[in-house]
């Protein structure tokens, strides 16, 4: 166990011997991964608008209920308001190609109209609450919230959806508290306490977040311990194999097992490690995320309970130790440098596809896939996330992974001992 | 303390690339391998430092075989190639420690060993730099240190003195003379005629994988009847290389 620990030792100065190599497999990765998860809202608004920037909202003849309630609610501030009036919007709409381009680029239109444009939305609404607390069945309002944008966008759609959704819905409920009158007693006060419960809140963002983080994280995580396993194996059993110190190492009165078993060591601990940060900048990217963007790879919330966490990080070793297992085997079955470097890129591939299938698949996995070494650890990922686990997949895919990956060593070494 | 017994090696079943070798080598002397290349010089030296398996024969160091004392044969071999570079973002320092390390040296001697060896070659300067920021003789004098860190009785060398200059050179000779005297068994490779005339009291000619001529340098002038040691050579390689 001591020559063990030596190797792996001289393995993990040996990568903090140059900033560079530290940097290049702690941090640019994770931080690339990150930036790219970051720009894909953003090229997406880009490609359907033609401008990075999004626009405000346009809210025209808004009420003052409506800028109190965007005052003070988290969830309204995602946007950006451009308040008009009713003649400031019809001068602005007198340039029609103008106006026209301006939808194009993502802009969404908020009218308020209360049937007449010299009538107040607010008394409008009043009066109506007032007639049906009045026990006046036949109350109508003539309030209205048109929302206007371009439908060929698929964007710009889906910002109108989250504008609808996350902003007007909770501002049409609130108006039965603000402008209620007698009537908000009897119909208002059913779920305040939710409304104010930071718990509810947090439930709520988190739902969102850890479901959209089930599309994305397990994918990123994979091609990211990938990438890092890779190339550790790369330098530490293809290139010293090929620099000759591998030969120089066996050469000492340590069997190659504990030299091999020390530098498996040394890349799982580094890899861990690396995903472990790759994983936090993650969580630290969603938290930021306070725009909320409607693309947003990884939304607002997104949290684990300390047991799927514990679940994620039993997994990432095992899967780290398969990966690492499949990675010497394909150092050890070839002799050229450049066949191995070959051979070692291709399983990314394999790696961007899952990526891709899990980004967009709208079905759970077939039990099928839990028996596919490597998939079955982005599908634990994914499920963890979704606080769908099972406890005999857990143990399964631990336990499928772990054996293979010990099993592949076993024959690689033996293998290797006998040439 | 070297033994080889008919030793064969091939890679594929068509080609041999060692053809029955046979050779010994005592303690206090220095056994030369001449070839050239692709004669089998390296894959040999690879075979007789536990590197690669032999087909077929017997390789025995100290009465010891690998098949069944592997680790016990490496703390009596320090070997040195110039295929073996070592890790460029190392120093001196810290590939002395680790293999010190590696070898069981105890803290105590560790640093004498170190002072001494690396005083010898001219190291002790550089002991802090990075190996990638070091000449090729420098790199090859540390490899030599690092080879002969456990003070082995077997020593093989191959082409130890390849591309180094002149003054390097001699250190390099020199420091395998005294091993010698010292009482070490040593093998070494060479294509240099002076190196092998002047350090090697046995000789062994290799030719496609087959020992040509053996003995000392006298012998073997006088086996091919010439005048000096390099026609020889060449007349015993004309007369053995199969085309």
């Amino acid at each position: 166990m001591r020559k063990i620990i030596t190797v792996f030792r001289w393995e993990i100065s040996k990568l903090f011997s140059s900033w560079k190599r530290t940097v290049a497999l702690f941090l640019l990765p994770a931080i690339l991964l990150m930036a790219a998860l970051n720009v894909f809202p953003l090229l997406i608004n880009y490609m359907s608008t033609g401008s990075i920037s999004k626009k405000p909202v346009t809210v025209v003849a808004a009420p003052e209920t409506f800028r109190k309630y965007v005052d003070e609610t988290v969830d309204a501030r995602v946007f950006s308001y451009d308040y008009k009036t009713y003649e400031e919007f019809a001068e602005m709409i007198k340039d029609k190609q103008a106006f026209h381009k301006q939808l194009r680029k993502g802009m969404l239109v908020c009218y308020f109209y209360a049937g007449d444009i010299k009538r107040d939305f607010d008394d409008e609404v009043r009066s109506y609450y007032n007639e049906i607390s009045a026990e006046n069945s036949g109350a109508v309002s003539n309030a209205v919230i048109y929302v206007g944008f371009d439908a060929n966008s698929l964007t710009t759609q889906a910002r109108a959806e989250q504008f609808k959704e996350g902003v007007l819905r909770g501002y049409q409920d609130s108006l039965i508290d603000t402008l209620g009158g007698n009537y908000s007693v009897v119909g208002s006060s059913l779920f305040e306490t939710d409304t104010f419960n930071p718990v509810t809140d947090f439930e709520d963002y988190r739902t969102t977040a850890n479901t959209a983080a089930s599309r994305v994280v397990p994918g990123v995580l994979m091609i990211m311990m990938y990438y890092c396993v890779y190339s550790l194996v790369s330098d530490m059993f293809a290139s010293e194999r090929d620099r000759g110190f591998m030969a120089k190492l066996i050469m000492t009165p340590v069997s190659r097992r504990k030299i091999y078993a020390g530098k498996i060591l040394a890349i799982n601990v580094i890899v861990t490690c690396s995903t472990i940060v790759t994983m936090l900048l993650l969580f630290f990217s969603s938290w930021i995320n306070r725009s909320n963007d409607a693309m947003s790879l990884l939304p607002f919330g997104m949290m684990l309970t300390p047991s799927e966490l514990l679940i994620i990080l039993g997994c990432i070793p095992i899967t780290i130790l398969l990966m690492t297992a499949v990675c010497i085997s394909t150092v050890f079955s070839l002799k050229r440098m450049q066949d191995i470097t070959v051979n070692l890129q291709l399983p990314l591939i394999y790696f961007l596809g899952d990526f891709f299938l899990q980004m967009f698949r709208g079905s759970r996995p077939v039990t099928l896939e839990y028996f596919i070494p490597l998939h079955n650890s982005l599908e634990l990922i994914a499920e963890t996330f979704m606080a769908q686990n099972k406890a005999w997949h857990v143990i399964f895919i631990y336990l499928l992974n772990l054996g293979l990956a010990l099993l592949i060593f076993r024959v690689t070494f033996r293998k290797e001992e006998l040439q | 303390m070297i033994r080889l017994v008919d030793v064969h090696k091939s890679y594929t079943k068509e080609r041999e690339t060692i053809k029955g070798v046979s050779f010994e080598v005592h303690e206090g002397q220095i056994f030369g391998l001449l070839g050239p290349n692709g004669a089998g010089k390296t894959t040999l030296m690879q075979m007789i430092a536990t590197l690669m398996k032999p087909t077929s024969g017997k390789i025995e160091i100290d009465g010891l075989s690998g098949d069944k004392d592997l680790l016990e044969i490496h703390r009596k071999i320090g070997f040195l190639t110039n295929e073996i570079k070592l890790d460029p973002m190392s120093t001196p320092n810290n590939l002395f420690n680790f293999f010190a390390e590696l070898y069981d040296i105890p803290e105590k001697e560790l640093k004498d060993r170190r002072d001494e060896s690396f005083a010898r070659f001219g190291i002790t300067p550089f002991a802090d730099k990075k190996i990638n920021e070091l000449s090729t003789g420098m790199k090859q004098k540390i490899s030599i240190a690092i080879s002969l860190i456990h003070n082995p009785p077997v020593v093989i060398f191959d082409e130890p003195t390849n591309g180094l200059d002149i003054l390097t050179s001699k250190q390099v000779t020199d420091y395998l003379k005294e091993l010698k005297e010292k009482g070490h068994a040593i093998i070494l490779s060479t294509h240099i005629f002076s190196v092998a005339e002047e350090l090697c009291d046995e000789i062994a000619i290799l030719v496609d994988g087959k020992i040509a001529a053996q003995g000392t340098v006298g012998e073997i002038i006088k086996q091919a009847d010439v005048e000096s040691f390099e026609k020889a050579f060449f007349k015993i390689y004309v007369e053995n290389h199969i085309e």
